[in-house]
């Protein structure tokens, strides 16, 4: 996979989550294109940097979603989008070998999954933060933790039909990714008698 | 040299699984940082990151205006908001009065089942009337409501207030849409006088205390009381006089303002007794019209 254009094309979701994407908002779930990336590079990118590649995509997620404070200074909080982006990556992951890669409605499923494990995991970082620092809270505060993990999961549902025409658009620029289809060769008995 | 080797030993030993576990810990650990820890660079890495974003997002954002422009601004004076206003208001103003028909529809009716529950289902016909005119000279305190002949009000009919407080009688002068009802205060009327607290069932009511209610200036009756009985303030007078018809036997007319000593008669006392009701202040009263031919 190259790196160059999984990074442009993060940067490129979260510029339009940042602004286009309220076009899309329905009763208050606003589809997010950022997880149909991750997703998409989850399905076809190795195993060993797959993992890696979402909590990057959860880094700038934490980068570019600051938290007001009580006293009306912005406060960037590393790690609530990484981890839950981490967790949803290792749900994906192995669902690679029951989906059909490169379905989109297999891939709006994965989207769905992704999300709301990492909406759960997002909250949960923020509950325990709260539990170990009170000095400071996220958006949804003073609404409850459960609260917000509804909210994700209408948006989660928003994203995975958002899903469909993104992942259509991003398999015609798979070229572009460079993921490697090669598989390893292996000399044995079936090899030999062919 | 040392720091090459340090390097090419960190990069063998944390690859693959390792490496993810460790990003992981990192993230948890700036996760679960004080803010004082995180402020200081934080803010600075996300503004060096949005610089690639800013450009996109502008362009974004333009689209954005075009595909949903945001509303006008809201001016309270123009003519379709004041229209709205007014509307609002009429609406409002019919919902009250809905409000308050359907609150003098509850409370007639309460009233009614009040009464009929008391006289039972073969008792006297119960219609409702409105008290529609005030004798204005108050000499006498007559009323007039809006049921008459065509309602089947007959004269000396029982109008009763407040589920079983009787306030008047109907007159002998009724009209086909209208009556006339004379206050019971301007009649002498037989009753007797109970204890304010609810009355002992086992007790004979000739045991309670009896007198002939005479109407005095100021709306008001007096009676004498020959017996010792206890006679008490707050007492209820209720009625026991058959002229008035069944319906009315036993309903609450006053209550006792004042006990005197009689100065012609040294061993009996006399009461003061002021209605419960005053039949001019009443907005609905219930007419009891018992079947003709009943004795009196």
């Amino acid at each position: 996979m190259r790196w160059s254009v999984y990074i442009l094309a993060v940067l490129l979701a979260v510029a339009f989550d940042s602004s286009l994407g309220a076009v899309l908002e329905v009763s208050g779930a606003q589809p997010r294109l950022l997880p149909c990336v991750v997703v998409f590079a989850l399905l076809a990118a190795p195993r060993g940097i797959a993992v890696r590649a979402a909590m990057l995509a959860g880094l700038v997620a934490d980068l570019l979603s600051p938290a007001v404070r009580a006293d009306g200074t912005q406060l960037v909080v590393i790690g609530p989008w990484v981890l839950g982006f981490a967790l949803g990556s290792l749900a994906v992951v192995p669902l690679r070998s029951l989906l059909y890669r490169r379905n989109a409605i297999a891939g709006g499923f994965a989207t769905l999954v992704f999300c709301m494990l990492a909406a759960v995991a997002f909250v949960m970082v923020w509950v325990l933060r709260i539990l170990l620092t009170r000095d400071d809270s996220p958006a949804w505060w003073p609404g409850s933790g459960a609260g917000e993990v509804w909210i994700q999961t209408k948006s989660a549902m928003a994203s995975a039909v958002l899903a469909l025409p993104a992942l259509w658009l991003l398999e015609k620029t798979r070229v572009a990714w460079g993921f490697s289809s090669a598989k390893k060769l292996v000399p044995g008995a079936a090899r030999e008698t062919a | 040299m040392n720091v090459t080797r340090i390097l090419q030993f960190l990069s063998s030993r944390l690859s693959g699984r390792r490496l993810d576990w460790l990003l992981a810990c990192v993230a948890l650990i700036l996760g679960l940082l004080p803010a004082r820890a995180l402020a200081p660079w934080t803010s600075d890495l996300s503004r060096v990151v949005a610089v690639p974003i800013v450009p996109m997002m502008h362009m974004g954002m333009v689209v954005r205006d075009r595909v949903r422009p945001a509303r006008d601004v809201f001016d309270p004076r123009a003519p379709e908001v004041v229209s709205l206003e007014m509307a609002a208001e009429r609406f409002r103003s019919l919902y009250e009065q809905a409000r308050l028909r359907s609150e003098a529809l509850e409370r007639e009716a309460a009233e009614l089942k009040g009464v009929r529950a008391r006289l039972g289902p073969n008792g006297a016909e119960l219609s409702t009337a409105t008290v529609v005119g005030i004798d204005p000279t108050r000499r006498d305190g007559t009323v007039r409501i809006n049921a008459g002949a065509r309602n089947g009000i007959r004269a000396d009919a029982a109008v009763i207030a407040r589920g079983d407080v009787l306030v008047g009688i109907v007159s002998s002068d009724i009209g086909e849409l209208f009556a006339e009802v004379i206050p019971v205060s301007r009649r002498s009327v037989s009753v007797r006088l109970y204890p304010d607290d609810p009355a002992d069932a086992n007790r004979n009511p000739a045991d309670y205390p009896g007198t002939v209610l005479k109407p005095v200036e100021g709306g008001r009756w007096v009676g004498d009381i020959a017996s010792n009985a206890d006679l008490r303030e707050g007492q209820i007078a209720r009625i026991d006089d058959p002229r008035f018809g069944a319906a009315a036997l036993g309903m609450r007319v006053g209550r006792v303002r004042r006990v005197m000593m009689n100065d012609q008669v040294p061993l009996a006392r006399k009461v003061e007794v002021e209605p419960l009701v005053d039949l001019a202040s009443e907005r609905t009263v219930v007419v009891a019209t018992e079947p003709q031919g009943t004795p009196r």
